[in-house]
């Protein structure tokens, strides 16, 4: 492309927008949007209706819930995020985008990643940490994906025709940066075979580093690329002016700058230390005025649009969009508070809280933007407004059914989790009963599901007439945009200026994210040598780590905390709190987010090996109104003893107190150990022959190590 | 929009305007309130001596160790007298039978016939001598390393005595597919 010449030579030219990059994304997220959204409701059949896990491995719960979450997080978010911010930058900018080779490499990059995912997700594949599970072959394709997108889109920026950066761009950025900085930093790990491999980091580390991620993830991917997209949609659907670019500058410093620090609030009432919660707390706090300036800015900018709030469903889909962003971002200041996080963390609460910003905002932010999109794109219009309106209440009644049925559950659940009679006994203490309680309630989400999904195959059929019937043939249409000049040299002054100073945008917005990181991250990566020396923790044995391997293959901690709060509800129940030293050696850290079974931390020695066994292989057996899956094909799997040698000396070079023989005698050990508790369940049930070696010997042992490889016991013990 | 709102001059992306509206002042106020109270908090907690935790946790429990000490205080000793009441109370019998059909059943049995743990029907006893008192005993303090949990806080304080009244009452019942005997022979008085 030629360098407009320095102001006389050409005023204007005309160029094309890449708009079939745009269209491919959007197919993108419609199929994978499509594929999210049953997934989801498979898993919310399995925890109203156990059967539904149909015994089949690849099916259950715990391997089909991090499908769910990284499909709707990366797949249907990730591609409408693309697709906006290819179509919309291209115009704000006024230049076509940098490379198409690279906009088709990202796009396919971007969609094989996701085929990996689907693949690797239900064999088992897993790290093991909330929404990073996927290994490291495709976390480092995450990388080269993104790092891609980074040029093109810094490229595009380099040759763009407008001089100042409108605040979408600003949210664009803050994307692209941090997500960079987040992914590599959560993924830093070591291979032990060709999927699996071991985090750097351990323990409360990895708990702190892991939030941080998790956290802005929520952050960076679900909001600020959503805020970008609203900022660009809502004026041109609306065709009203931005209600205060003021605002816009306000919120965007703040909430970029603040945001990072609140990652801890995902840790309160744990083992973390005090200070760090307390930042995650207070930050969290002070998070709640910059979300609700995305929120005002976007409400008024539709004021004055009122009218078409009862005729023009785009406009329906955005305002309740956004209504849903303002009451999430209320809502997680609201969890934030210790007290408040007390009742409400570990139980559907929680869920719910996360479905109505992804649902609300995200989910009806996109229908708003594809039925946008859809006509423009195909020069056309929609089919049908009927069943975009159809589609809008259904899906509408959907998300309320959702987000009201996880609301009663979690208090629900919380409520009676922390019920103490006055004779200072736990009023709940059978867990299950608990459990049974809000069965019903996940039916009514699972309705709500249905709902959801049933108005989005709504969206489905009427893009897909729409493009049908979508004229053919034509060729895209150029556009006139003003030459390249160079010689703008009032770019005016303040945040204006900077606004005309892309690099030094980005370079501050880099500082900003980095101060609250480096802050809450680097004391705790050296705080194992802080703590008292009294109390020796063990190294899992062999056999132990083969258990832990299998707990996070099989998804446990989607439904396990190992985390027992400094809350006496939780000492009452599951005994004295946990510390820090108990998980010290844990790679990746398992402190889990969720409640629906009970807590962990301690269940070794709680029962004998017989019990977990039988449990292991149909719960109903022990507990009959129990929701867990069965998992009999652990019992008839074998141990992989081979790659215990290369485990121990990867977790030996991470510093983990083996010594040389520990390692070179790894596989020997193991099956040792393994030997003795199949003997032990020889001499109950001569019939157990077959148990021989199998994987569920190796749960058993990690199982009964829980809580018991360290004498440094919490402050506080329970009666027993 | 309102006469007085003012649209930026220059400010034009794609035909998109920005007013020059003020940042409300609510908002503005939820902010500054926002910032203090962290300010107020973290000097609390973190800097001045608020309690830790870990000091409110063990607070917390020593007042409920308190309750719970108060309430044991409370319960006189029985024996094993004083409970036979309850083995002829078919109200008593039947919710001890239904908290045992979900709380012991997976180790002794449907009809404590002995699985994992031992058969409880028969004249042998590895933990005391198959009296009430002695079952309520072992079934409180379990024996933790062989594998019979302690069920103290787990079964309602109302519920304890009759679930060991069902168990002192299913003595003797022959249940099909019994566990073979274990411990002391011990025949009842
Ligand atoms: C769908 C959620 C879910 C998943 C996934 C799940 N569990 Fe459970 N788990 C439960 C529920 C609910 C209970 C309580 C009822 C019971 O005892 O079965 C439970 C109970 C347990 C208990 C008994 C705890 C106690 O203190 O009584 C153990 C041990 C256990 N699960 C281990 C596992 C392991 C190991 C895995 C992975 C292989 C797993 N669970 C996967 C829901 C789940
Ligand atoms: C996790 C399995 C398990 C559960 C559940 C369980 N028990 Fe046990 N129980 C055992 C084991 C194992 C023993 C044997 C302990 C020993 O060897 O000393 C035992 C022993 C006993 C004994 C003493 C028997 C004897 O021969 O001395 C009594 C009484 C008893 N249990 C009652 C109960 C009651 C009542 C419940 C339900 C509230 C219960 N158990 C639940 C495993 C269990």
């Amino acid at each position: 492309m030629s360098e407009g010449r320095a102001g006389n030579a050409a005023i204007s030219e005309k160029i094309y927008y890449d708009d079939e990059i745009v269209k491919k994304f959007i197919y993108a997220t419609i199929f994978w949007g499509a594929a999210a959204f049953i997934v989801g409701l498979l898993a919310a059949l399995q925890l109203a209706y156990w059967p539904a896990n149909l015994e089949l491995p690849w099916l259950t719960f715990g391997r089909i819930r991090p499908l769910h979450t990284n499909a709707a997080i990366f797949a249907f978010g990730g591609n409408i995020i693309f697709a906006g911010i290819y179509h919309s930058t291209q115009r704000l900018l006024k230049t076509r985008n940098f490379s198409d080779f690279l906009s088709n490499f990202h796009f396919w990059g971007w969609q094989l990643i996701i085929v990996g995912a689907l693949i690797t997700l239900p064999l088992g594949y897993s790290h093991g940490k909330e929404y990073a599970e996927l290994e490291w072959p495709l976390d480092i394709a995450i990388a080269v994906v993104w790092v891609v997108f980074a040029v093109n889109y810094f490229g595009t920026i380099a040759i763009r025709r407008v001089r100042h950066l409108y605040v979408a761009i600003w949210f664009y950025i803050a994307t692209i940066v941090t997500v960079t900085l987040l992914h590599v930093v959560n993924s830093i790990e070591i291979p032990v075979a060709m999927l699996k491999s071991y985090p750097v980091y351990a323990g409360v580390q990895d708990a702190l580093v892991q939030w941080w991620y998790g956290h802005n993830a929520v952050a960076f991917f679900l909001t600020t690329p959503f805020l970008g997209l609203m900022y660009y949609y809502v004026p041109k659907a609306a065709n009203r002016p931005i209600y205060s670019y003021r605002l816009s500058i306000v919120h965007f410093w703040s909430l970029v700058f603040i945001y990072i620090w609140a990652g801890p609030h995902h840790l309160l009432n744990s083992a973390l230390p005090d200070w760090a919660q307390t930042l995650g707390m207070i930050f969290s706090l002070m998070l709640w005025a910059p979300s609700w300036g995305g929120m005002i800015n976007g409400l008024l900018t539709l004021r004055g649009a009122w009218t078409k709030l009862r005729t023009d469903p785009i406009i329906k889909f955005l305002a309740v969009a956004i209504t849903f962003y303002g009451m999430s971002t209320f809502e997680g200041p609201l969890l934030s508070i210790k007290s408040v996080n007390s009742l409400a963390h570990y139980t559907d609460w929680i869920i719910g809280h996360v479905h109505g910003g992804t649902l609300g905002w995200n989910g009806f932010l996109t229908f708003g933007i594809i039925y946008y999109l859809v006509p423009r794109l195909w020069n056309t219009n929609m089919y049908s407004q009927r069943l975009m309106n159809w589609h809008f209440w259904i899906g509408l009644l959907g998300i309320l059914l959702y987000y009201i049925s996880m609301w009663a559950s979690g208090i629900t659940q919380g409520l009676m989790w922390r019920a103490i009679g006055e004779n200072g006994q736990l009023v709940y203490p059978d867990f299950v009963e608990t459990v049974m309680r809000i069965v019903p309630l996940y039916y009514v989400r699972f309705a709500g599901g249905v709902l959801f999904l049933a108005g989005f195959l709504l969206l489905i059929y009427n893009v897909w007439i729409t493009i049908a019937r979508a004229p053919r043939g034509e060729k895209a249409m150029a556009v006139e945009v003003p030459a390249r000049s160079r010689d703008v040299t009032d770019i005016g002054t303040g945040h204006r200026k900077l606004e005309a100073l892309s690099v030094i945008f980005t370079v501050l917005l880099f500082l900003a994210v980095l101060a609250g990181s480096i802050i809450e991250i680097v004391p705790t990566l050296a705080i194992y040598k802080y703590l008292p020396q009294t109390a020796k923790t063990e190294p899992y044995t062999p056999l132990e780590l083969t258990g832990r391997d299998i707990y996070i293959k099989e998804g446990c901690y989607v439904c396990h905390s190992q985390m027992i709060r400094k809350l006496p509800y939780d000492v009452l129940r599951y005994g004295a709190n946990s510390t820090l030293e108990e998980s010290m050696y844990d790679r990746p850290f398992q402190w889990g987010s969720k409640r629906t079974g009970p807590d962990l931390a301690r269940v070794g020695g709680k029962y004998p090996d017989m019990w977990h066994l039988r449990h292991m292989i149909d719960p109903r057996v022990i507990t009959p109104k129990s929701i867990m899956p069965a998992y009999p094909w652990l019992a008839a799997e074998k141990i992989d003893y081979n790659i215990l040698r290369k485990k121990l000396s990867v977790m030996k070079m991470l510093g983990v107190p083996y010594n040389d023989e520990d390692v070179s005698n790894a596989d020997i050990n193991a099956e040792k150990q393994a030997a003795v508790i199949y003997e032990g369940l020889l001499t109950q049930d001569p019939s157990l022959e077959s148990v021989k070696d199998t994987e569920v010997i190796a749960i058993i042992a990690y199982m009964q190590s829980l809580g018991k490889k360290t004498s440094q016991q919490g402050v506080a013990t329970s009666n027993k | 929009m309102p006469d007085k709102e003012k649209l930026i001059e220059d400010h034009e992306y794609d035909g998109i305007r920005e007013l020059d509206n003020p940042l409300p002042g609510w908002w503005l106020m939820t902010f500054y309130i926002t910032v203090i109270f962290a300010v107020i908090y973290f000097g609390y907690y973190q800097l001045f001596g608020g309690p830790t935790l870990d000091e409110e946790l063990s607070a917390e429990m020593s007042s409920i160790k308190a309750e719970q000490e108060k309430t044991e205080e409370a319960g006189e000793l029985k024996t094993q007298e004083d409970y036979l009441a309850l083995v002829s109370n078919p109200d008593a019998i039947a919710k001890g039978k239904a908290e045992f059909m979900t709380k012991c059943m997976p180790c002794h049995g449907d009809k404590g016939q002995g699985i994992i743990g031992p058969n409880l029907t028969d004249d042998y006893w590895i933990q005391g001598d198959g009296s009430i008192p002695a079952i309520l005993k072992v079934m409180n303090e379990g024996v933790p390393d062989k594998g019979m949990p302690p069920w103290k806080g787990v079964i309602p304080a109302d519920l304890e005595e009759d679930v060991a009244a069902y168990v002192y009452s299913i003595h003797g019942t022959n249940p099909p597919g019994a566990k073979a005997p274990q411990g002391q022979m011990i025949e009842r008085r």
